[in-house]
C-alpha cells in the first residue's frame, strides 16, 4: 500500500518538479520570480486541446505544435511585459507576473470557458502489476518524460553555446555582457525554455486532473517544491518537487484526508520558518 | 486657539473637509443599494490603507490579506453572537487587536524572510486561515456560513444600511486620519526607510525587527477592523468569500491606486468597488482588466494614479 502511494506521489511530484524547474530557470537567469508559471502550463495544455480537438491533428503532431507555440508565446511575453521592466525592482516584476497570471487565466476563460475537459494522454491508460503494487502507465510515463526532459536540459545548458551563455548571465549579467554575451537574448531564450517546460508540465498534468482554467493553481505546489528543495537550485527544484508529491500523497494516509488541501501551504510555511534555504539551497549574502 | 484652528484648516485639508461633509450628507439623497456600495467602498478603503502601510510604505509583499479580513469578520461575528451586551465599537476594536496580534505573531517568523518569500508565506497564511474556518465548523459554521447579528451600541441597533453607513464611515474616517498621521511621523518614516533599503535603514539605527513586526501588526489591525465592518455590512459570512483571488484584488487595488499613498489607497478602493459593480456579471472581463492594469501600471506608472496626480500637481504649482 505504502509503496503504491509513494509511486503515485512520485508521479504527481514529477509534475510539481517541472513547475519548480521552470520557476528556478527564470529565477536563476533573470532573478525574477514568475507567479504565472502555473498559468503558462494551463494555457499550453489548452493550445494542445485546440490543436487535436478543434483542428483535428493527431496527438504527437498536436503536442509538438503546442511546444512550439508555447515557446513563441514565451518570447512574446518576455518582450512585451518583462523586458520593459528589466531595470525595475524585483518587487515590480513580481507584481507584473501576478498580473500576467490573472490575464492568462481570464483570457483562457473567455476562449475556452471554465469547464473541465477530459484530456488524452500520450501514454496508454493501462496498469501493470509489480509485486503487490499496481502501477499505471500514465504515472510511469510522466516520471519517465520528466527524467528525459531533465537530461535534455542538462545537455543543453552544459554543452551548447546558448546554454553556456545563459549560465554565464545567471552568474553575473554585467560580466556576461562584457564578454560579448547578448543578455537580452539570453533572457528571452530563458523565458522560451521555461514556457516549454511549462507546456510539458501542462500536457502531462491535464490527463490526470482534467483540463480546466483552474489548473494554474499548481504554481503553488511548484513554489512549495522549489522552496522545499532550496530556492534557486535546479537539482533542489527537482528533488523538492518529487518530495512534495510524495508528502502530498502520503499525508492523507496518516492524517485527516482534508489535509491534502493545505499540504503545499504547510510545507511553504514550515520550510520558510525552520530552514528558509531548503534542502539544497545556499545562503545568499546581500551586497550594498 | 486660533493657531490650532489655522493648523487644522489648511488649504490642503479644506478639500478633505468638503469631501467628508459631502459624504455625510450624500446618503440622504441616495437609494439603499448605493448607500450599501458606499459602505463597501469604505470597508475596502480600510483594507487598502492597511495593506498599503505594509506593502506601499514598508515594501513587504503581502498576498494573504483576505485571511486577516476573514479573521476580523469571524471574530466580530462570534463576539456579537455570544457577548450581546458589548457595544459594537468595542467589538470592532477587539477584532482589530486580535487580528493585529496574529499579524504580529506572523511577522516574527517572516523576519527571517526576504522579498518574494514573504509573499509566499503570507499567501500560505491566507489559505490556511480560510481552511481553518472551513474545518472548524463547530465554531464557525464551516461550509454552512455564519449569520452575523446586528451591530448595537447600548440600546441602539444599526439595523439598516443607512445607519450602518454612518458607523462604517466614522470608523473609516478616524482610521484614515490616524494612518495619515502615522505615515508622517517617526514610525511612518522608519517604514519608508526600510522599504528603500533595509541595510541602510539599519545603519542609521532603525530597529528592523521592531518596525517590520509593527508594520505587520498595524496592517492586520486595519484589515481586522475592516473585516468586522464587512461582517456587519454583508450580514452573512461564508469561508469561500475569502479567497486568494480576493487577496490579489487587494494588491491590484493599491497598485492601481498608488502604493505608499493614503490618497492612493482610497482611489484604489473606489476603483475596486466600481469595477465590481460595473462588471458584476462579467467576472472574467473584470479580472482581465485588473491583470492588464497591474502590468501596465507596474511598467509605466509604478506610483499608481495618486502618484500621477501628485506629479501633475507638482508640475502645475512649479509654474
Amino acid at each position: 500500500m505504502l509503496l503504491q502511494v509513494i509511486f503515485s506521489g512520485l508521479a504527481t511530484g514529477s509534475i510539481y518538479a517541472l513547475v519548480a524547474l521552470g520557476l528556478a530557470l527564470i529565477y536563476n537567469t533573470t532573478e525574477h520570480v514568475n507567479f504565472a508559471q502555473g498559468e503558462m502550463s494551463m494555457i499550453s495544455a489548452f493550445f494542445g486541446f485546440t490543436f487535436f480537438n478543434f483542428i483535428g491533428l493527431s496527438l504527437p503532431i498536436a503536442f509538438l505544435l503546442t511546444l512550439l507555440a508555447s515557446a513563441i508565446l514565451g518570447i512574446i511575453v518576455e518582450r512585451l511585459v518583462i523586458r520593459p521592466a528589466m531595470k525595475a525592482p524585483h518587487f515590480n516584476v513580481f507584481i507584473i507576473t501576478l498580473g500576467l497570471s490573472i490575464v492568462l487565466k481570464s483570457s483562457a476563460g473567455f476562449i475556452w470557458s471554465h469547464n473541465d475537459y477530459p484530456y488524452p494522454s500520450i501514454f496508454p491508460d493501462e496498469t501493470i502489476a509489480i509485486g503487490s503494487a499496481t502501477i499505471d502507465m500514465i504515472g510511469l510515463g510522466n516520471i519517465g518524460m520528466t527524467i528525459v526532459l531533465m537530461i535534455i536540459l542538462y545537455v543543453f545548458f552544459k554543452y551548447t553555446k546558448y546554454g553556456t551563455a545563459i549560465r554565464a548571465v545567471s552568474e553575473s549579467q554585467n560580466a556576461a555582457a562584457l564578454m560579448g554575451i547578448n543578455v537580452k537574448q539570453s533572457f528571452s531564450m530563458t523565458w522560451a525554455i521555461s514556457f516549454l517546460v511549462a507546456a510539458v508540465a501542462g500536457i502531462l498534468m491535464a490527463p490526470v486532473v482534467f483540463l480546466s482554467t483552474h489548473m494554474g493553481l499548481v504554481v503553488i505546489n511548484g513554489f512549495a517544491g522549489a522552496i522545499l528543495g532550496g530556492w534557486g537550485s535546479i537539482p533542489g527544484a527537482i528533488i523538492g518537487g518529487m518530495l512534495l508529491g510524495v508528502i502530498d500523497n502520503v499525508a492523507p494516509l496518516y492524517l485527516p484526508s482534508q489535509i491534502k488541501n493545505v499540504v503545499p501551504f504547510a510545507v511553504i510555511f514550515f520550510v520558510l520558518v525552520i530552514r528558509p534555504k531548503g534542502i539544497m539551497g545556499v545562503e545568499k549574502f546581500i551586497k550594498v | 486657539m486660533p493657531d490650532l484652528v489655522e493648523r487644522i484648516i489648511t488649504k490642503e485639508n479644506t478639500i478633505w473637509f468638503i469631501a467628508v461633509i459631502l459624504l455625510l450628507i450624500l446618503p440622504l439623497f441616495l437609494g439603499k443599494y448605493t448607500v450599501f456600495l458606499l459602505s463597501l467602498l469604505a470597508v475596502y478603503a480600510l483594507v487598502s490603507l492597511g495593506l498599503n502601510l505594509l506593502m506601499g510604505y514598508t515594501g513587504q509583499i503581502a498576498a494573504g490579506h483576505a485571511g486577516f479580513l476573514a479573521i476580523g469578520a469571524y471574530f466580530t461575528a462570534l463576539i456579537s453572537a455570544n457577548v450581546e451586551w458589548l457595544p459594537c465599537l468595542v467589538t470592532l476594536f477587539l477584532a482589530g487587536i486580535f487580528s493585529g496580534a496574529i499579524g504580529f505573531l506572523l511577522g516574527i517568523p517572516i523576519l527571517r524572510l526576504k522579498g518574494f518569500y514573504i509573499a509566499m508565506a503570507t499567501l500560505a497564511f491566507g489559505v490556511v486561515v480560510s481552511e481553518v474556518i472551513l474545518q472548524w465548523s463547530s465554531v464557525t459554521g464551516g461550509d454552512d456560513g455564519f449569520s452575523v447579528p446586528t451591530a448595537r451600541i447600548a440600546g441602539f441597533a444599526f439595523d439598516s444600511d443607512f445607519k450602518l453607513f454612518y458607523l462604517i464611515f466614522s470608523v473609516t474616517i478616524v482610521l484614515t486620519i490616524l494612518a495619515k498621521n502615522l505615515t508622517k511621523g517617526y514610525i511612518g518614516r522608519a517604514f519608508i526607510a526600510l522599504r528603500e533599503s533595509e541595510v541602510a535603514a539599519q545603519t542609521i539605527g532603525i530597529d528592523l525587527a521592531k518596525y517590520k513586526t509593527i508594520a505587520f501588526a498595524i496592517s492586520a489591525f486595519y484589515t481586522g477592523v475592516a473585516g468586522g465592518l464587512f461582517a456587519y455590512l454583508i450580514t452573512f459570512l461564508s469561508p469561500d468569500a475569502f479567497t486568494i483571488e480576493l487577496s490579489i484584488d487587494f494588491i491590484a487595488m493599491i497598485v492601481i491606486g498608488g502604493m505608499g499613498s493614503i490618497l492612493g489607497s482610497i482611489i484604489g478602493a473606489v476603483i475596486l468597488t466600481g469595477m465590481q459593480q460595473v462588471l458584476a456579471g462579467l467576472l472574467d472581463l473584470q479580472i482581465l482588466i485588473f491583470g492588464i492594469s497591474l502590468i501596465v501600471f507596474m511598467i509605466f506608472m509604478p506610483k499608481g494614479i495618486s502618484g500621477m496626480i501628485y506629479d501633475l500637481r507638482d508640475r502645475y504649482s512649479r509654474r
